[in-house]
């Protein structure tokens, strides 16, 4: 094996990292806020928020996020006049932004689901102790439904992460230039598929399992309600017996 | 007569085809000790948790320490007209549930200062002071920083009743609160109940346990079919049924 | 042009074309589960039965896939497949560059994607089957190639069906990206039409349609299976 060709390989799929990251961590962010107001619509009870809601949640679903990349960056780019108007072409001509803007809205589709799951799986009892005690709906939310939620959602939403890393890949499609972009010209100037694929799947690899172990983390220490009751000091005991 | 604390007039309630409640009315004097009883389907769930809004009604009135819960039409039948109204008046009325409903993202403590804290906006020492009093009282003290599922169910029904207890409520609604704890475990809540029966707090219990209802209550309610059956001091009420239903009811519940 | 002449089926229009890339996605679909199939089924049996090696490279083989994007996947075996194949043609004397079939290649690296997946659907499905079904097979003097062919796989399929479901929806909608490999699915031939007629707009908005029909229709299908085999489950 090449080992210096895998060296050189590796590095220069790896300027392009901060740009997959930089992707991957811009569309979960503005994702999960749209995706919160997804979540809220569609459990408002409201036929007129839950509606939209759920239009765009099928519609984002239901189509591959490389035709809404497409339908985004060169379709709109058909409205090139309407937009210079409104003073949005700037935004709409860049593919940085429309590779966001498409992630992000395919995100909030798929994560918005994954949070109304998790609220309601919220136990009936426990909202309802809520409102007895005189709570609010703001402050049942903020304190009771939200944790509680919050700890339920996290498995399902660090594979919705790790799909958001890997679908950054589709960006190079556009033009940009992160790790697949920069993989797939050096495969098609040096036709050494194997090797380059080895060292740009080992990027996202990594990138994906630190993801997962930060979940991991961020699990248990939302969770010491759900692991083993802790040991009771034995001078506690002693006092107790 | 003096003022009852809660009071409530011809309450009614169906869902979909079926009346649950027939017009139910009921005043609960400061320190009574009010027991409802009924078999299952009687509606003395569905009536308790009208008390507090948990169920709205279809029909009726409801007052706390004389003040009446607005009511107006909506589209779906009456809601209060007032949410904040509503959320002020569940901060006097404490509930205690059958399945305990302890928060399970949060230890003992921080159920017990949750609503005082949260809701009622008071100074956290002092709930937290006052929250571990009152864990000391229900014999829990030391369960301060265990999470609800580490707890036997009786220990949460008592920690449940601490919660309950730190809203420092004018009236406690009590849903079952032993129907789900093994037979061994009924003693220990119980025995809390009766010494806040003791204390002259106001409590409407809905109990299975004929024992409570006839030695600590001040008053026996009989439900039947959704309506008010029969009702009296316990003594009255379990030395000569007043109807031949109650009767039947009490040869049948031991 | 107006946008009905242009997704119409006149002489002018694209929609004949447009319905034949959808064929043409269904089928690489329907060929990449298939292949998913059995790569998932073999990763499924050695997680669970496989000896440590074996184990071993299934973990490995799921972990992988479901970690790397799927583009990746079919570069590799689009630029790999076309690298192998031009090598092998000069060592017969050929010269120049051999391209591998798109539908093969595209319906390969699905494959290999999707059964990173559908391991996992097995394995869980496998788990659920409980051991008290196994052992009254056994108990009947069944072999163990009988009893898998007879009670696990039956009752695996059915466990299975929600989260096949699942996969499916996904290599459907992966299938869009074998348009790189210049397979003229729904996506490229609107990226034909689109470029042929400077209008993306209303192309993209169509490929988007067809797609969302197409999960639709597979979404209502995989629901009534979901509803037959609960049934015979329930019935047991």
């Amino acid at each position: 094996m090449d080992f210096a060709f895998l060296g050189s390989t590796w590095l220069t799929l790896l300027s392009g990292l901060p740009l997959t990251l930089k992707l991957a961590s811009g569309a979960v962010s503005c994702g999960f806020v749209l995706a919160l107001a997804v979540a809220a619509m569609r459990v408002s009870g409201s036929r007129l928020l839950s509606g939209p809601a759920q239009a765009f949640v099928f519609a984002f679903r239901g189509t591959p996020l490389l035709v809404q990349v497409f339908l985004i960056y060169y379709g709109l780019g058909q409205f090139r006049p309407f937009l210079q108007e409104w003073g949005l072409w700037p935004f709409f001509r860049d593919a940085y932004w429309c590779a966001l803007l498409a992630l992000s809205l395919n995100t909030a589709a798929y994560s918005g689901e994954i949070i109304r799951g998790a609220i309601g799986s919220v136990p009936a009892g426990q909202i309802e102790a809520a409102r007895a005690c005189g709570m609010g709906r703001l402050t049942a939310a903020r304190r009771i439904i939200g944790p509680i939620a919050l700890r339920q959602a996290l498995p399902a939403y660090s594979n919705e992460i790790i799909s958001m890393v890997k679908a950054t890949s589709l960006a190079s499609i556009i033009t940009l230039m992160e790790v697949t972009f920069i993989a797939q010209k050096l495969i098609s100037q040096t036709f050494r598929a194997v090797e380059i694929f080895v060292c740009a799947g080992s990027i996202y690899l990594l990138v994906n399992v630190a993801i997962t172990r930060a979940v991991w983390a961020l699990e248990w220490w939302l969770s010491p309600h759900l692991r083993a009751r802790p040991r009771e000091p034995a001078a506690l005991e002693a006092a107790h017996a | 007569m003096p003022e009852p604390v809660l009071s409530a007039g011809a309450i009614r309630k169906r869902f979909g085809h079926l009346e649950v409640l027939k017009g139910i009315s009921l005043d609960a004097g400061a320190g009574e000790v009010i027991s409802i009883l009924g078999a299952s389907g009687s509606g003395k769930s569905t009536f308790l948790r009208c008390l507090n809004l948990l169920e709205v009604p279809d029909d009726g009135r409801i007052a706390l320490g004389g003040e009446a819960i607005a009511f107006k039409q909506g589209r779906r039948g009456p809601e209060p007209a007032d949410r904040r109204q509503v959320q002020r008046l569940r901060q006097r009325i404490a509930m205690v549930f059958q399945s305990f409903n302890l928060w399970s993202h949060m230890t003992v403590l921080q159920n017990v200062i949750e609503a005082p804290v949260h809701v009622q906006k008071r100074p956290r020492a002092e709930c937290v002071a006052e929250a571990e009093a009152l864990l000391a009282k229900v014999g829990i003290a030391d369960k301060r920083d265990h999470y609800p599922a580490h707890l036997s169910g009786g220990q949460q029904q008592r920690a449940a009743i601490a919660r309950a207890l730190a809203q420092k409520p004018e009236v406690m609604l009590f849903d079952e609160p032993t129907s789900a704890l093994d037979p061994e475990l009924v003693g220990e809540v119980l025995r809390v109940m009766r010494q806040l029966a003791d204390e002259g707090r106001t409590m409407l219990v809905v109990t299975h346990e004929m024992g409570f209802a006839r030695d600590v209550s001040s008053r026996v309610v009989f439900l039947d079919g959704g309506r008010v059956d029969c009702s009296g001091p316990p003594a009255e009420m379990f030395g000569a049924p007043p109807t031949e239903r109650f009767g039947r009811f009490v040869q049948t519940h031991r | 042009m107006h946008a009905v002449e242009l997704l119409g089926f006149g002489p002018a229009g694209w929609g004949a074309a447009l319905l034949r890339a959808a064929a043409t996605t269904v089928l690489v679909a329907l060929l990449g589960f298939a292949a998913g199939a059995v790569f998932g089924g073999l990763a499924a049996w050695a997680r669970i039965a496989g000896s440590a090696p074996l184990r071993w490279l299934a973990d490995g083989y799921t972990t992988l896939l479901r970690g790397i994007p799927d583009l990746l996947v079919i570069y590799l075996f689009y630029f790999g497949g076309s690298a192998a194949l031009t090598a092998l043609a000069q060592a017969f004397g050929a010269t120049g560059f051999v391209g591998v079939p798109a539908l093969a290649t595209g319906a390969l690296a699905l494959g290999l994607v999707s059964g990173a997946y559908q391991a996992e659907v097995y394995r869980g499905a496998y788990l659920a089957v409980h051991r008290g079904q196994m052992e009254a097979a056994r108990a009947v003097g069944m072999s163990t190639p009988l009893m898998f062919r007879r009670v696990v796989a039956p009752l695996v399929l059915r466990y299975g069906v929600p989260g096949l479901g699942n996969v499916w929806q996904l290599v459907l909608k992966e299938s869009a990206l074998v348009s790189v490999t210049g397979l003229v699915e729904i996506l490229r031939q609107s990226q034909i039409a689109a470029g042929s007629t400077r209008e993306p707009f209303p192309f993209y908005l169509a490929a988007a349609a067809l797609y969302l029909a197409v999960t639709t229709v597979s979404t209502y299908g995989f629901g009534r299976l979901e509803l037959r085999t609960l049934r015979g489950v329930r019935r047991g």
